[in-house]
Protein backbone atom coordinates (compact mmCIF):
# COMPACT_ATOMS: atom_id res chain seq x y z
CA UNK A 1 0.00 0.00 0.00
CA UNK A 2 2.75 2.52 1.20
CA UNK A 3 4.25 2.48 -2.66
CA UNK A 4 1.00 3.48 -4.13
CA UNK A 5 1.19 6.97 -3.03
CA UNK A 6 5.05 7.21 -3.56
CA UNK A 7 4.45 6.13 -7.11
CA UNK A 8 1.80 8.31 -8.07
CA UNK A 9 3.95 11.68 -6.71
CA UNK A 10 6.73 10.04 -8.17
CA UNK A 11 4.85 9.87 -12.15
CA UNK A 12 3.15 13.17 -10.97
CA UNK A 13 6.75 14.62 -10.99
CA UNK A 14 8.00 13.48 -13.83
CA UNK A 15 4.45 14.45 -15.83
CA UNK A 16 5.44 18.30 -14.59
CA UNK A 17 8.79 17.85 -15.32
CA UNK A 18 8.18 16.78 -18.94
CA UNK A 19 6.07 20.15 -19.22
CA UNK A 20 8.58 21.98 -17.84
CA UNK A 21 11.02 20.94 -20.40
CA UNK A 22 8.45 21.01 -23.34
CA UNK A 23 8.48 24.64 -22.00
CA UNK A 24 11.72 25.19 -22.29
CA UNK A 25 11.88 23.23 -25.75
CA UNK A 26 9.06 25.46 -26.88
CA UNK A 27 10.94 28.41 -25.92
CA UNK A 28 13.78 27.75 -27.33
CA UNK A 29 12.25 26.31 -30.84
CA UNK A 30 13.28 28.49 -33.35
CA UNK A 31 17.02 27.93 -32.12
CA UNK A 32 16.71 24.27 -32.40
CA UNK A 33 15.22 24.02 -35.35
CA UNK A 34 17.02 23.93 -37.96
CA UNK A 35 15.07 25.54 -40.36
CA UNK A 36 12.13 28.40 -40.09
CA UNK A 37 8.91 27.16 -40.20
CA UNK A 38 7.28 26.54 -42.90
CA UNK A 39 10.67 26.50 -45.14
CA UNK A 40 10.28 24.08 -48.26
CA UNK A 41 12.84 21.79 -49.98
CA UNK A 42 15.42 22.22 -46.68
CA UNK A 43 15.85 18.55 -48.70
CA UNK A 44 14.55 16.56 -50.82
CA UNK A 45 10.76 15.32 -50.84
CA UNK A 46 9.65 12.53 -48.67
CA UNK A 47 12.82 12.12 -47.81
CA UNK A 48 13.19 8.79 -44.89
CA UNK A 49 14.99 9.74 -41.47
CA UNK A 50 18.70 10.28 -41.98
CA UNK A 51 21.64 12.47 -40.65
CA UNK A 52 20.86 15.92 -42.16
CA UNK A 53 16.82 15.20 -41.30
CA UNK A 54 16.82 13.17 -38.29
CA UNK A 55 12.54 12.99 -38.52
CA UNK A 56 12.69 13.23 -42.66
CA UNK A 57 11.40 15.39 -44.85
CA UNK A 58 7.59 16.03 -46.00
CA UNK A 59 5.98 16.29 -49.39
CA UNK A 60 6.75 20.05 -49.92
CA UNK A 61 10.81 19.08 -48.72
CA UNK A 62 10.24 20.25 -45.10
CA UNK A 63 12.75 19.36 -42.30
CA UNK A 64 10.06 17.53 -40.25
CA UNK A 65 12.55 17.91 -37.13
CA UNK A 66 12.26 21.94 -37.66
CA UNK A 67 8.45 21.60 -37.95
CA UNK A 68 7.23 19.77 -35.26
CA UNK A 69 9.65 21.65 -33.15
CA UNK A 70 7.32 24.59 -34.38
CA UNK A 71 4.11 22.84 -34.55
CA UNK A 72 4.52 22.06 -30.70
CA UNK A 73 5.29 25.52 -30.09
CA UNK A 74 2.02 26.82 -31.40
CA UNK A 75 -0.07 23.68 -30.23
CA UNK A 76 1.75 24.17 -26.46
CA UNK A 77 0.86 27.76 -26.68
CA UNK A 78 -2.50 28.00 -27.70
CA UNK A 79 -3.42 25.06 -25.04
CA UNK A 80 -1.90 26.91 -22.37
CA UNK A 81 -3.87 29.92 -23.07
CA UNK A 82 -7.22 27.31 -23.84
CA UNK A 83 -6.63 25.91 -20.53
CA UNK A 84 -6.55 29.07 -18.79
CA UNK A 85 -10.04 29.94 -20.02
CA UNK A 86 -10.70 26.43 -19.26
CA UNK A 87 -9.54 26.99 -15.80
CA UNK A 88 -11.27 30.38 -15.17
CA UNK A 89 -14.64 29.78 -17.00
CA UNK A 90 -14.86 26.13 -15.80
CA UNK A 91 -13.47 24.87 -12.97
CA UNK A 92 -12.63 28.81 -10.45
CA UNK A 93 -17.00 29.28 -11.50
CA UNK A 94 -17.87 26.56 -10.97
CA UNK A 95 -16.06 26.66 -7.45
CA UNK A 96 -17.51 30.31 -7.13
CA UNK A 97 -21.25 29.30 -8.40
CA UNK A 98 -21.75 26.70 -6.43
CA UNK A 99 -21.87 29.26 -3.11
CA UNK A 100 -24.29 31.46 -4.81
CA UNK A 101 -27.50 31.30 -3.43
CA UNK A 102 -29.27 28.39 -3.92
CA UNK A 103 -31.92 29.34 -7.44
CA UNK A 104 -28.99 30.83 -8.63
CA UNK A 105 -26.65 28.00 -8.78
CA UNK A 106 -28.86 25.64 -9.25
CA UNK A 107 -29.41 27.57 -12.80
CA UNK A 108 -26.29 28.11 -13.76
CA UNK A 109 -25.65 24.52 -12.71
CA UNK A 110 -28.97 23.75 -15.52
CA UNK A 111 -27.40 25.97 -17.98
CA UNK A 112 -24.06 24.82 -18.02
CA UNK A 113 -25.27 21.21 -17.56
CA UNK A 114 -26.84 21.82 -21.19
CA UNK A 115 -23.85 22.21 -22.65
CA UNK A 116 -21.79 19.71 -20.98
CA UNK A 117 -24.14 17.23 -22.59
CA UNK A 118 -22.39 18.00 -26.27
CA UNK A 119 -19.90 16.64 -27.05
CA UNK A 120 -16.60 19.81 -26.23
CA UNK A 121 -15.13 18.86 -29.52
CA UNK A 122 -18.24 19.36 -31.76
CA UNK A 123 -18.78 22.98 -29.42
CA UNK A 124 -15.15 24.01 -30.49
CA UNK A 125 -16.03 23.59 -33.84
CA UNK A 126 -18.99 25.11 -34.04
CA UNK A 127 -17.00 28.59 -31.79
CA UNK A 128 -14.86 28.63 -34.59
CA UNK A 129 -17.41 28.15 -37.24
CA UNK A 130 -19.13 31.05 -35.92
CA UNK A 131 -16.43 33.58 -35.41
CA UNK A 132 -12.72 32.54 -37.01
CA UNK A 133 -9.81 30.03 -36.74
CA UNK A 134 -7.60 33.00 -35.03
CA UNK A 135 -10.10 32.18 -31.62
CA UNK A 136 -9.71 28.33 -32.22
CA UNK A 137 -7.29 28.19 -28.13
CA UNK A 138 -10.56 30.63 -26.69
CA UNK A 139 -13.11 28.42 -28.59
CA UNK A 140 -11.81 25.52 -27.20
CA UNK A 141 -11.10 26.59 -23.31
CA UNK A 142 -14.68 27.83 -23.64
CA UNK A 143 -15.50 24.17 -24.30
CA UNK A 144 -13.76 22.44 -22.35
CA UNK A 145 -15.61 25.23 -19.32
CA UNK A 146 -18.82 23.59 -19.12
CA UNK A 147 -17.58 20.24 -18.15
CA UNK A 148 -14.80 21.62 -15.56
CA UNK A 149 -17.63 23.97 -14.17
CA UNK A 150 -20.17 21.15 -13.73
CA UNK A 151 -17.42 18.75 -11.84
CA UNK A 152 -16.13 22.01 -10.04
CA UNK A 153 -20.12 22.37 -9.19
CA UNK A 154 -20.42 18.71 -7.69
CA UNK A 155 -17.34 18.41 -5.92
CA UNK A 156 -18.18 21.22 -3.82
CA UNK A 157 -19.51 20.25 -0.36
CA UNK A 158 -21.95 23.67 0.58
CA UNK A 159 -23.04 21.81 3.42
CA UNK A 160 -19.64 21.04 4.89
CA UNK A 161 -19.27 21.12 8.90
CA UNK A 162 -16.92 24.45 8.96
CA UNK A 163 -19.69 26.25 6.39
CA UNK A 164 -22.37 25.42 9.16
CA UNK A 165 -20.32 26.84 11.76
CA UNK A 166 -18.96 29.83 9.58
CA UNK A 167 -22.90 30.66 9.32
CA UNK A 168 -23.60 29.94 12.63
CA UNK A 169 -21.17 32.28 14.02
CA UNK A 170 -21.69 35.23 11.71
CA UNK A 171 -19.06 34.86 9.10
CA UNK A 172 -19.81 37.06 5.80
CA UNK A 173 -20.75 34.87 3.20
CA UNK A 174 -17.78 36.92 0.93
CA UNK A 175 -15.38 35.63 3.57
CA UNK A 176 -16.25 32.17 3.54
CA UNK A 177 -16.06 31.74 -0.51
CA UNK A 178 -12.17 33.61 0.16
CA UNK A 179 -11.56 31.16 2.58
CA UNK A 180 -12.39 28.36 0.63
CA UNK A 181 -11.22 29.87 -2.76
CA UNK A 182 -7.79 30.60 -1.00
CA UNK A 183 -7.27 27.15 0.66
CA UNK A 184 -9.39 24.63 -1.16
CA UNK A 185 -9.29 25.59 -5.13
CA UNK A 186 -5.30 26.46 -4.02
CA UNK A 187 -5.02 23.25 -2.90
CA UNK A 188 -6.37 21.31 -6.62
CA UNK A 189 -4.96 24.32 -9.41
CA UNK A 190 -2.15 22.52 -10.29
CA UNK A 191 -4.34 19.46 -11.13
CA UNK A 192 -6.88 21.17 -12.49
CA UNK A 193 -4.87 23.25 -14.57
CA UNK A 194 -2.97 20.12 -15.62
CA UNK A 195 -6.03 18.41 -16.57
CA UNK A 196 -7.28 21.52 -18.49
CA UNK A 197 -4.58 21.34 -20.55
CA UNK A 198 -4.28 17.66 -21.39
CA UNK A 199 -8.37 18.26 -22.54
CA UNK A 200 -8.08 21.88 -24.26
CA UNK A 201 -4.97 19.97 -26.42
CA UNK A 202 -6.67 16.92 -27.65
CA UNK A 203 -9.73 19.11 -28.84
CA UNK A 204 -7.42 21.94 -30.05
CA UNK A 205 -5.75 18.99 -32.08
CA UNK A 206 -8.76 17.63 -32.87
CA UNK A 207 -10.45 20.76 -34.21
CA UNK A 208 -6.94 21.18 -36.32
CA UNK A 209 -6.78 18.27 -38.15
CA UNK A 210 -10.47 18.67 -39.14
CA UNK A 211 -9.35 22.21 -40.51
CA UNK A 212 -10.82 24.36 -37.66
CA UNK A 213 -7.50 25.30 -35.60
CA UNK A 214 -4.47 26.73 -36.84
CA UNK A 215 -4.40 28.63 -40.45
CA UNK A 216 -1.68 27.85 -42.64
CA UNK A 217 1.55 29.01 -43.00
CA UNK A 218 1.51 28.44 -39.21
CA UNK A 219 0.61 24.85 -38.60
CA UNK A 220 0.20 23.22 -35.39
CA UNK A 221 0.19 19.58 -34.37
CA UNK A 222 -2.93 18.62 -35.64
CA UNK A 223 -2.71 20.32 -39.06
CA UNK A 224 0.65 18.91 -39.71
CA UNK A 225 -0.98 15.50 -39.19
CA UNK A 226 -3.44 16.23 -40.89
CA UNK A 227 -1.28 16.98 -43.90
CA UNK A 228 0.47 13.83 -42.98
CA UNK A 229 -2.20 11.60 -43.54
CA UNK A 230 -1.73 11.84 -47.56
CA UNK A 231 1.14 10.02 -47.54
CA UNK A 232 1.99 8.58 -44.39
CA UNK A 233 1.15 5.10 -45.43
CA UNK A 234 4.02 5.35 -47.41
CA UNK A 235 6.07 7.84 -45.76
CA UNK A 236 5.48 6.90 -41.83
CA UNK A 237 7.40 9.83 -40.69
CA UNK A 238 5.36 12.78 -41.81
CA UNK A 239 2.45 11.66 -39.61
CA UNK A 240 4.56 9.81 -36.66
CA UNK A 241 7.01 12.43 -35.43
CA UNK A 242 4.33 15.26 -34.60
CA UNK A 243 1.52 12.51 -33.55
CA UNK A 244 4.62 11.32 -30.72
CA UNK A 245 5.35 15.23 -29.88
CA UNK A 246 1.24 15.72 -29.40
CA UNK A 247 0.67 12.51 -27.19
CA UNK A 248 3.79 13.32 -25.08
CA UNK A 249 2.85 16.65 -24.59
CA UNK A 250 -0.89 15.20 -23.64
CA UNK A 251 0.81 12.55 -21.66
CA UNK A 252 2.99 14.67 -19.12
CA UNK A 253 -0.48 16.77 -18.56
CA UNK A 254 -2.17 13.93 -17.42
CA UNK A 255 0.46 12.73 -15.37
CA UNK A 256 1.19 15.92 -13.44
CA UNK A 257 -3.03 16.02 -13.20
CA UNK A 258 -2.24 12.61 -11.27
CA UNK A 259 -3.06 8.89 -12.11
CA UNK A 260 -6.53 8.51 -11.09
CA UNK A 261 -7.73 11.41 -13.40
CA UNK A 262 -9.49 11.06 -16.57
CA UNK A 263 -10.53 12.84 -19.92
CA UNK A 264 -13.65 12.27 -21.69
CA UNK A 265 -12.07 11.66 -24.64
CA UNK B 1 -37.28 6.06 -6.00
CA UNK B 2 -39.53 8.33 -6.60
CA UNK B 3 -37.93 11.43 -5.76
CA UNK B 4 -35.02 10.30 -7.56
CA UNK B 5 -36.75 9.49 -10.12
CA UNK B 6 -38.29 13.00 -10.41
CA UNK B 7 -35.00 14.93 -10.16
CA UNK B 8 -33.56 12.81 -13.03
CA UNK B 9 -36.97 13.32 -15.29
CA UNK B 10 -36.95 17.23 -13.99
CA UNK B 11 -32.95 16.89 -15.26
CA UNK B 12 -33.80 15.61 -18.45
CA UNK B 13 -36.98 18.26 -19.38
CA UNK B 14 -35.14 20.68 -18.64
CA UNK B 15 -31.89 19.43 -20.29
CA UNK B 16 -34.50 18.84 -23.49
CA UNK B 17 -35.48 22.26 -23.59
CA UNK B 18 -32.11 24.09 -23.33
CA UNK B 19 -31.10 21.98 -26.20
CA UNK B 20 -34.04 23.17 -28.06
CA UNK B 21 -33.38 26.88 -27.03
CA UNK B 22 -30.15 26.55 -28.21
CA UNK B 23 -30.65 24.32 -31.12
CA UNK B 24 -33.24 27.99 -32.39
CA UNK B 25 -30.19 30.11 -31.49
CA UNK B 26 -28.30 28.63 -33.48
CA UNK B 27 -30.78 27.68 -36.33
CA UNK B 28 -31.37 31.67 -36.40
CA UNK B 29 -28.16 32.96 -37.09
CA UNK B 30 -29.21 31.91 -40.45
CA UNK B 31 -31.87 34.23 -40.15
CA UNK B 32 -31.09 37.04 -43.39
CA UNK B 33 -32.78 39.64 -41.25
CA UNK B 34 -31.58 38.67 -37.75
CA UNK B 35 -29.14 41.37 -37.18
CA UNK B 36 -28.89 43.68 -33.85
CA UNK B 37 -30.04 41.74 -30.82
CA UNK B 38 -33.44 42.36 -30.69
CA UNK B 39 -33.83 40.72 -34.28
CA UNK B 40 -32.04 38.08 -33.60
CA UNK B 41 -34.24 37.61 -30.59
CA UNK B 42 -37.20 37.52 -32.66
CA UNK B 43 -35.69 35.04 -35.21
CA UNK B 44 -34.50 32.75 -32.42
CA UNK B 45 -37.92 32.76 -30.95
CA UNK B 46 -39.94 32.12 -34.49
CA UNK B 47 -37.68 29.35 -35.23
CA UNK B 48 -38.94 27.88 -31.32
CA UNK B 49 -42.54 28.32 -32.42
CA UNK B 50 -41.44 26.52 -36.15
CA UNK B 51 -39.26 23.28 -34.11
CA UNK B 52 -42.55 22.98 -32.38
CA UNK B 53 -44.71 22.74 -35.57
CA UNK B 54 -41.75 20.14 -36.89
CA UNK B 55 -40.27 22.49 -39.38
CA UNK B 56 -36.94 22.62 -39.01
CA UNK B 57 -35.95 24.84 -42.12
CA UNK B 58 -33.71 23.70 -45.06
CA UNK B 59 -30.20 22.67 -45.70
CA UNK B 60 -28.38 26.02 -46.60
CA UNK B 61 -26.03 23.22 -49.09
CA UNK B 62 -28.54 21.03 -50.60
CA UNK B 63 -31.22 23.06 -50.52
CA UNK B 64 -33.53 19.95 -49.20
CA UNK B 65 -35.52 19.72 -45.93
CA UNK B 66 -33.16 19.04 -42.68
CA UNK B 67 -35.05 16.75 -41.66
CA UNK B 68 -34.93 14.12 -44.66
CA UNK B 69 -31.44 14.78 -45.26
CA UNK B 70 -30.64 14.08 -42.00
CA UNK B 71 -33.36 10.89 -42.20
CA UNK B 72 -30.27 9.71 -45.15
CA UNK B 73 -27.11 10.55 -42.65
CA UNK B 74 -28.33 9.83 -39.64
CA UNK B 75 -28.72 5.76 -39.73
CA UNK B 76 -24.92 5.22 -40.94
CA UNK B 77 -23.60 7.46 -37.69
CA UNK B 78 -25.95 5.61 -35.53
CA UNK B 79 -24.77 2.51 -37.25
CA UNK B 80 -21.38 3.31 -36.13
CA UNK B 81 -21.98 4.42 -32.38
CA UNK B 82 -24.14 1.14 -31.77
CA UNK B 83 -21.42 -1.05 -33.22
CA UNK B 84 -18.64 1.52 -31.47
CA UNK B 85 -20.14 0.47 -28.66
CA UNK B 86 -20.13 -3.66 -28.79
CA UNK B 87 -17.01 -3.23 -29.24
CA UNK B 88 -16.35 -0.61 -26.44
CA UNK B 89 -18.38 -2.91 -23.85
CA UNK B 90 -16.04 -6.22 -25.36
CA UNK B 91 -12.91 -4.74 -24.98
CA UNK B 92 -13.79 -2.08 -22.37
CA UNK B 93 -15.46 -4.60 -19.95
CA UNK B 94 -12.90 -7.20 -19.48
CA UNK B 95 -10.45 -4.44 -18.96
CA UNK B 96 -11.99 -2.38 -16.76
CA UNK B 97 -12.85 -5.27 -14.63
CA UNK B 98 -9.41 -6.20 -14.47
CA UNK B 99 -8.00 -3.20 -13.51
CA UNK B 100 -10.55 -2.63 -10.89
CA UNK B 101 -8.82 -5.53 -8.60
CA UNK B 102 -6.68 -3.41 -5.88
CA UNK B 103 -3.68 -4.13 -6.82
CA UNK B 104 -3.77 -4.25 -10.54
CA UNK B 105 -5.76 -1.12 -10.41
CA UNK B 106 -2.66 0.86 -8.99
CA UNK B 107 -0.07 -1.05 -11.36
CA UNK B 108 -2.39 -0.31 -14.06
CA UNK B 109 -2.82 3.03 -13.65
CA UNK B 110 -0.17 4.69 -15.05
CA UNK B 111 -0.57 2.34 -18.78
CA UNK B 112 -3.50 3.38 -18.69
CA UNK B 113 -2.79 6.67 -18.70
CA UNK B 114 -0.11 5.97 -21.67
CA UNK B 115 -2.63 4.21 -23.69
CA UNK B 116 -5.29 7.32 -23.20
CA UNK B 117 -3.39 9.98 -23.98
CA UNK B 118 -3.42 9.13 -27.39
CA UNK B 119 -6.37 11.24 -29.44
CA UNK B 120 -9.03 9.24 -31.50
CA UNK B 121 -7.59 10.79 -34.91
CA UNK B 122 -3.76 9.69 -34.12
CA UNK B 123 -5.16 5.65 -33.38
CA UNK B 124 -7.71 5.80 -36.34
CA UNK B 125 -4.84 6.48 -38.31
CA UNK B 126 -2.48 3.97 -36.18
CA UNK B 127 -4.93 1.23 -36.93
CA UNK B 128 -5.17 2.02 -40.57
CA UNK B 129 -1.53 1.95 -40.95
CA UNK B 130 -1.19 -1.60 -38.92
CA UNK B 131 -4.25 -2.75 -41.23
CA UNK B 132 -2.68 -1.73 -44.40
CA UNK B 133 1.14 -3.13 -43.55
CA UNK B 134 0.26 -6.05 -40.88
CA UNK B 135 -2.49 -7.20 -42.35
CA UNK B 136 -2.75 -6.25 -46.08
CA UNK B 137 -6.41 -4.29 -45.66
CA UNK B 138 -7.80 -2.12 -47.91
CA UNK B 139 -8.61 1.31 -46.37
CA UNK B 140 -10.57 4.52 -47.31
CA UNK B 141 -8.57 7.10 -45.83
CA UNK B 142 -7.03 8.78 -49.15
CA UNK B 143 -10.15 7.30 -51.03
CA UNK B 144 -12.37 10.86 -52.53
CA UNK B 145 -15.48 10.02 -50.59
CA UNK B 146 -17.93 8.38 -52.68
CA UNK B 147 -15.92 5.75 -54.81
CA UNK B 148 -17.73 2.80 -54.86
CA UNK B 149 -16.36 -0.10 -52.69
CA UNK B 150 -16.59 -3.75 -53.35
CA UNK B 151 -18.73 -5.56 -52.13
CA UNK B 152 -15.74 -8.09 -50.89
CA UNK B 153 -13.95 -5.60 -49.15
CA UNK B 154 -17.24 -4.06 -47.60
CA UNK B 155 -16.67 -5.48 -44.00
CA UNK B 156 -12.78 -4.99 -44.08
CA UNK B 157 -13.45 -0.71 -44.86
CA UNK B 158 -16.58 -0.88 -42.26
CA UNK B 159 -14.14 -2.66 -39.19
CA UNK B 160 -11.89 0.39 -38.86
CA UNK B 161 -14.08 3.30 -38.01
CA UNK B 162 -16.08 0.96 -36.11
CA UNK B 163 -12.80 -0.19 -33.98
CA UNK B 164 -11.64 3.38 -33.66
CA UNK B 165 -15.03 4.25 -32.38
CA UNK B 166 -15.14 1.32 -30.38
CA UNK B 167 -11.33 1.80 -28.71
CA UNK B 168 -12.48 5.35 -27.69
CA UNK B 169 -15.35 3.75 -25.71
CA UNK B 170 -13.33 0.82 -24.36
CA UNK B 171 -10.99 4.01 -22.85
CA UNK B 172 -14.28 5.59 -21.35
CA UNK B 173 -15.93 1.71 -20.76
CA UNK B 174 -12.55 0.93 -18.81
CA UNK B 175 -12.35 4.46 -16.73
CA UNK B 176 -15.90 4.58 -15.64
CA UNK B 177 -15.73 0.86 -14.15
CA UNK B 178 -12.04 1.57 -12.84
CA UNK B 179 -13.64 4.99 -10.81
CA UNK B 180 -16.85 2.82 -9.18
CA UNK B 181 -14.69 -0.09 -8.35
CA UNK B 182 -12.20 3.24 -6.21
CA UNK B 183 -15.22 4.53 -4.78
CA UNK B 184 -16.59 0.88 -3.87
CA UNK B 185 -12.94 0.20 -2.05
CA UNK B 186 -14.14 2.12 0.61
CA UNK B 187 -17.33 0.99 1.28
CA UNK B 188 -17.99 -0.41 5.30
CA UNK B 189 -19.71 -3.45 4.25
CA UNK B 190 -16.61 -4.89 3.28
CA UNK B 191 -15.14 -5.77 6.69
CA UNK B 192 -18.38 -6.09 8.07
CA UNK B 193 -19.29 -9.07 5.52
CA UNK B 194 -15.91 -10.56 6.19
CA UNK B 195 -16.69 -10.55 10.07
CA UNK B 196 -20.08 -12.28 9.28
CA UNK B 197 -17.51 -14.83 7.65
CA UNK B 198 -18.94 -14.47 4.04
CA UNK B 199 -15.54 -15.43 1.52
CA UNK B 200 -13.60 -12.48 -0.19
CA UNK B 201 -14.74 -13.81 -3.75
CA UNK B 202 -18.21 -13.82 -2.59
CA UNK B 203 -18.52 -10.60 -1.12
CA UNK B 204 -16.92 -9.68 -4.44
CA UNK B 205 -19.28 -11.40 -6.31
CA UNK B 206 -22.77 -10.72 -4.43
CA UNK B 207 -22.36 -7.27 -3.26
CA UNK B 208 -18.95 -5.50 -5.09
CA UNK B 209 -19.91 -6.14 -8.52
CA UNK B 210 -23.09 -4.97 -8.70
CA UNK B 211 -22.08 -1.34 -7.45
CA UNK B 212 -19.45 -1.48 -10.04
CA UNK B 213 -21.73 -2.23 -12.33
CA UNK B 214 -24.31 0.13 -11.38
CA UNK B 215 -21.40 3.04 -11.43
CA UNK B 216 -20.72 1.52 -15.32
CA UNK B 217 -24.28 2.06 -16.27
CA UNK B 218 -24.90 5.56 -14.70
CA UNK B 219 -21.84 6.62 -16.58
CA UNK B 220 -23.33 5.95 -19.77
CA UNK B 221 -24.21 9.25 -20.67
CA UNK B 222 -20.26 9.94 -20.40
CA UNK B 223 -19.58 7.09 -22.60
CA UNK B 224 -22.15 8.20 -25.14
CA UNK B 225 -20.66 11.62 -25.43
CA UNK B 226 -17.13 9.70 -25.86
CA UNK B 227 -18.73 7.67 -28.60
CA UNK B 228 -20.18 10.32 -30.44
CA UNK B 229 -16.96 12.59 -30.31
CA UNK B 230 -15.24 9.46 -31.80
CA UNK B 231 -18.07 9.04 -34.60
CA UNK B 232 -16.91 12.63 -35.68
CA UNK B 233 -13.49 11.36 -35.84
CA UNK B 234 -13.94 8.28 -37.03
CA UNK B 235 -16.23 9.65 -39.75
CA UNK B 236 -13.98 12.62 -41.10
CA UNK B 237 -10.76 10.06 -41.00
CA UNK B 238 -12.30 6.96 -43.14
CA UNK B 239 -15.00 9.53 -45.55
CA UNK B 240 -17.65 7.53 -43.94
CA UNK B 241 -20.67 9.81 -45.07
CA UNK B 242 -22.69 10.21 -41.99
CA UNK B 243 -24.36 12.65 -39.36
CA UNK B 244 -21.22 13.80 -37.55
CA UNK B 245 -19.05 14.27 -41.00
CA UNK B 246 -21.99 16.63 -41.93
CA UNK B 247 -22.10 18.36 -38.88
CA UNK B 248 -18.12 19.45 -39.41
CA UNK B 249 -18.82 20.12 -43.35
CA UNK B 250 -22.19 21.98 -42.38
CA UNK B 251 -19.98 24.45 -40.14
CA UNK B 252 -17.55 24.53 -42.50
CA UNK B 253 -20.18 25.88 -44.77
CA UNK B 254 -22.15 27.94 -42.41
CA UNK B 255 -25.15 25.76 -43.33
CA UNK B 256 -26.74 26.91 -39.54
CA UNK B 257 -30.13 24.83 -40.06
CA UNK B 258 -28.48 21.86 -40.68
CA UNK B 259 -25.58 22.02 -37.60
CA UNK B 260 -28.31 23.29 -34.99
CA UNK B 261 -30.46 19.85 -35.71
CA UNK B 262 -27.90 17.57 -35.89
CA UNK B 263 -26.17 19.42 -32.70
CA UNK B 264 -29.95 18.95 -31.20
CA UNK B 265 -29.53 15.57 -31.57
CA UNK B 266 -26.88 14.33 -30.38
CA UNK B 267 -27.85 16.26 -27.30
CA UNK B 268 -30.87 14.51 -27.02
CA UNK B 269 -29.02 11.50 -27.67
CA UNK B 270 -26.45 12.34 -24.55
CA UNK B 271 -29.43 13.26 -22.52
CA UNK B 272 -31.60 10.02 -22.44
CA UNK B 273 -28.65 7.80 -22.92
CA UNK B 274 -27.83 9.97 -19.22
CA UNK B 275 -31.13 9.27 -17.85
CA UNK B 276 -31.59 5.57 -18.66
CA UNK B 277 -28.45 5.08 -17.14
CA UNK B 278 -29.04 7.04 -14.25
CA UNK B 279 -32.10 5.45 -13.25
CA UNK B 280 -30.98 1.79 -14.25
CA UNK B 281 -27.69 2.32 -12.17
CA UNK B 282 -29.48 3.26 -9.20
CA UNK B 283 -31.56 0.49 -9.37
CA UNK B 284 -29.04 -1.97 -9.76
CA UNK B 285 -27.04 0.00 -6.69
CA UNK B 286 -29.99 -0.68 -4.57
CA UNK B 287 -30.64 -4.31 -6.05
CA UNK B 288 -26.85 -5.42 -5.03
CA UNK B 289 -26.93 -3.04 -1.44
CA UNK B 290 -26.07 -6.01 1.36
Amino acid sequence: MSDTPVLGTVLRAAGWAGLGLIAVTVSLSDFLARAPAGSTQSGAMLHAPCDAHPFGTDLLGRDMLSETLHGLSQTAFHALLGAAVAVLCGGLFGAVAARLPRPVALTLRGVFGIFAAVPALLLTILAIGLSARFYAPLAAGLAAAPLAFVRAFDHVDIDSTHAEYARATGIPALTLLKRDLTFEFRRMLGSVAARALAAVTIILSTASFLGFGAEPPARDLGLMIAAGKASYLTAWWTAAFPALALILLILCARLAAGLDEGERP
Amino acid sequence: MRRFLARQASGLVVGICGAVAVAAAISAIAEPRAHGALPYLEAAAARLGHFAQGDFGQSAISGLPVLDELAIRMPPTLLLVLAGAVVALLAGLPLGLLFSVGSARRAAAPLVQIVTAMPVFCAGLVLAYGAVHLLHWPVSINLPPGTPVPPDQALQIAALPVLTVGLAGAASVQLALRRAAAQSSGEAFRSGLKRLGLGVFEIERRFVMPQVLAGLVASAGDIMLALLSAAVVAEWVFHRPGAADLFVKSVALADWNMTAVILLVFALLAFFTEFLGRIAGFVLANEGKP
